[in-house]
């Protein structure tokens, strides 16, 4: 009982924590506060869709290689040349480029939502250590987790990282000392692709449909974890994330029920107070590159 | 020098724009049915983005929260307006403490009116957080708003009938209405802006720390703009109400932040001629593009839905790229210049592109402005 609790509190952590360190990585790099990740998001979550009567494994690539596509076009055709602008611009560009790509799914291929039927393999439930968990826990869990190691070796080990880093921390200065800006914002792109696709893959599993919109809630979870934990440190985002999961889990036991519909009011609040207390975030260090 | 010159001079910036809106007065009270409802809801939208403007344009904080002001206008209004016997059919279960709710009943001016003050009640209680905030963080914390008041409206079930339409308004605006408040709404922008606290709050938005610096306590004047912007903006949502008689909640969403968002920033968010030039200009866009959905222009080949918005979105992400202060910089609107070229002249929309600046940082649009801060 215990574990199956803790195996789904902590998928949901990990996953939410996946979509705070997307919004926070092109924040840090860029100063973009990226509302058009919850559309990349939605057009990984497509290509599921439309893998539907294929392999599991295989949709998954797909679904990968279109979130990718997506962040990598939205770079080229909207972000590249705003490069340098204050983020307050950025943030009005990626509000444009997210009802660009929900417009153009709409009059495409996804005027309503569409049913996903869940794999079956997802819906089973298996004893672990004598306790009965769903697949679709341990999927969210192992995914989630696995991407976000992935993400920290990524960040802590490889020379792409230690560019990354070094440009989230001084755009200017990096460059100075040799990390090209057209090799490192695309990349970030890229890597910003895998994790909303990853999203986009479990977010599908767990919801069974796709539709248009569906980026909002996702993109607005990243936006809110990403000021809470700090929109500077990926370290601190992540954890954001994760706290966000967790205290809306707990605002959900806890809130008396006909109150559970204003959850997102009460986080809302919650993200204002922190802006005016602790513009830093709850998590990170004094370091503050806002406005 | 003249006298008499110097006062054309200094009224001629809302006369020209009041003029500016006569247009779609005019054209909508002599047009059909379709035009007189395009030209109504466009000077509603001026309304909403002078009001806008009055906050964004003289702070140089951009908000994405206005809509909310919108919104609760128009549910003011739809509570102080609809009949009562069809009030206490649609609310049969409000709540004890607000039972009182459905016994109400106002003139349409009496309801225009208290929206405007309900919309600057929220803003009075919400201003300290403005006034603290600058850049990208008061961007968020205005989204947030945006936020919270949409899920109160949209879970409030009892009191807001949630995500079913509010119906049954008297229709109230008419053409004239809209333009009466839409010419009232620029001539109190243009109004803040003489003003002490608007002079002092367009220093702050030219440079916060010089400002801060000579005196001027920016979150005071910062928090007079938001709850003034409010009230506007309360008062375009009474007008949007009382003009459509039914209304969702989805309607004070995100797509309609968008579509004030790509006005504002297109006519120039510094300028209040900006606010009012690119409010006209995009609702003129989005009928077009509505027209063309409909395959009005093209003899039945219809576009698929969802164009216009793609359009809008191009245009925005066009502007932003191209001229980041609009079409009209921070520029006014102005037949008659001054005589004497004091460094009064005012830099072209395509200055700052690239300036990896504050967002405020454009030099002043009057060589005077700061001028009431140096008397101090």
């Amino acid at each position: 009982m215990i574990l199956e609790f803790l195996v789904s509190a902590i998928g949901l952590g990990a996953l939410y924590a996946l979509l705070t360190i997307g919004v926070a990585l092109l924040f840090g790099v860029l100063g973009l506060m990226n509302f058009a990740y919850g559309e990349i998001l939605m057009a990984a979550a497509f290509a599921m869709y439309l893998m539907r009567d294929q392999p599991w494994p295989l949709a998954v690539v797909v679904a990968v290689a279109l979130g990718v596509g997506v962040a990598v076009v939205s770079e080229k055709l909207a972000f590249h040349p705003l490069r340098g602008a204050d983020p307050v611009t950025l943030m009005i560009a990626s509000f444009a480029v997210s009802l660009a790509i929900q417009s153009v799914a709409r009059m495409s291929f996804l005027p309503r939502a569409q049913g996903v039927s869940p794999e079956p393999f997802l819906s089973q439930r298996i004893s672990l250590a004598g306790a009965e968990v769903s697949v679709l826990d341990l999927l969210t869990l192992g995914l989630c987790g696995s991407a976000l190691v992935a993400v920290a070796f990524l960040m802590g080990r490889t020379s792409l990282g230690i560019q990354l880093r070094a440009a989230a921390e001084n755009f200017q200065m990096a460059r100075n000392l040799g990390v090209k800006p057209d090799l490192v914002i695309p990349a970030a792109f890229v890597v910003v692709g895998v994790l909303a696709a990853i999203s986009a893959v479990v977010l599908v599993a767990r919801q069974g449909a796709v539709s248009a919109e569906m980026g909002l809630q996702p993109m607005l979870i990243g936006v809110v974890g990403a000021v809470l934990g700090g929109m500077t440190s990926l370290k601190g985002a992540a954890l954001g994330g994760f706290l966000l999961g967790a205290a809306t889990t707990l605002l959900e036991a806890v809130l008396p029920t006909d109150l559970i519909a204003f959850r997102d009011a009460v986080l809302f609040s919650a993200l204002i107070v922190v802006l005016v207390v602790r513009p830093q975030g709850l998590l990170s260090g004094a370091k503050v590159r806002v406005s | 020098m003249n006298g008499l010159g110097s006062v054309i001079r200094g009224v001629q910036t809302p006369v020209l724009l009041v003029g500016l809106v006569l247009v779609p007065a005019v054209v909508g009270s002599l047009g059909d049915v379709t035009l007189t409802r395009v030209a109504t809801l466009a000077l509603i939208s001026v309304v909403f983005v002078v009001g806008l403007s009055v906050f964004s344009g003289t702070s140089g904080v951009m908000s994405f929260g206005h809509v909310a002001f919108m919104a609760v206008g128009a549910y003011t209004t739809a509570y102080l307006t609809i009949p009562v016997n069809l009030k206490q059919a649609l609310f049969s279960s409000l709540p004890e403490p607000l039972a009182w709710l459905a016994d109400v009943q106002s003139g349409f001016g009496v309801a225009v009116l208290v929206s405007g003050l309900a919309a600057g009640l929220i803003a009075v209680v919400t201003s300290p957080v403005v006034a603290r905030l600058s850049g990208l963080q008061s961007g968020i914390a205005t989204l947030a708003l945006l936020m919270i008041v949409n899920n109160v409206l949209s879970s409030w079930t009892d009191v807001t009938r949630g995500s079913s339409s509010m119906i049954g308004i008297p229709q109230a605006t008419t053409t004239w209405t809209a333009f009466g408040v839409a010419a009232a709404a620029i001539v109190v922008a243009w109004l803040y802006r003489r003003s002490r606290s608007g002079l002092q709050l367009q220093a702050s938005r030219e440079d916060y720390w010089a400002a801060e610096a000579s005196g001027i306590s920016v979150g005071r004047h910062r928090a007079i703009a938001w709850v003034l912007s409010g009230m506007l903006c309360g008062i375009a949502g009474s007008l949007y109400a009382a003009f459509l008689t039914s209304f969702n909640v989805n309607g004070f969403f995100l797509t309609a932040t968008f579509a004030f968002l790509v006005m504002i920033v297109l006519g120039g968010y510094l300028s209040l001629s900006g606010a009012v030039i690119g409010a006209l200009l995009v609702s003129t866009l989005q009928e077009v593009l509505r027209r063309l959905q409909d395959g009005q222009f093209t003899g039945g080949s219809a576009l698929p839905a969802g164009v216009a918005d793609l359009v809008l979105a191009a245009v925005l992400l066009v502007v932003l790229v191209k001229a980041p202060f609009g079409i009209m910089g921070v520029r006014e609107l102005a037949v008659l210049r001054r005589p004497r070229a004091t460094g009064a002249e005012t830099p072209g929309d395509d200055d700052g592109v690239g300036d990896g600046g504050d967002d405020g940082a454009v030099h002043s649009a009057r060589s005077d402005a700061p001028a009431p801060v140096a008397g101090r």
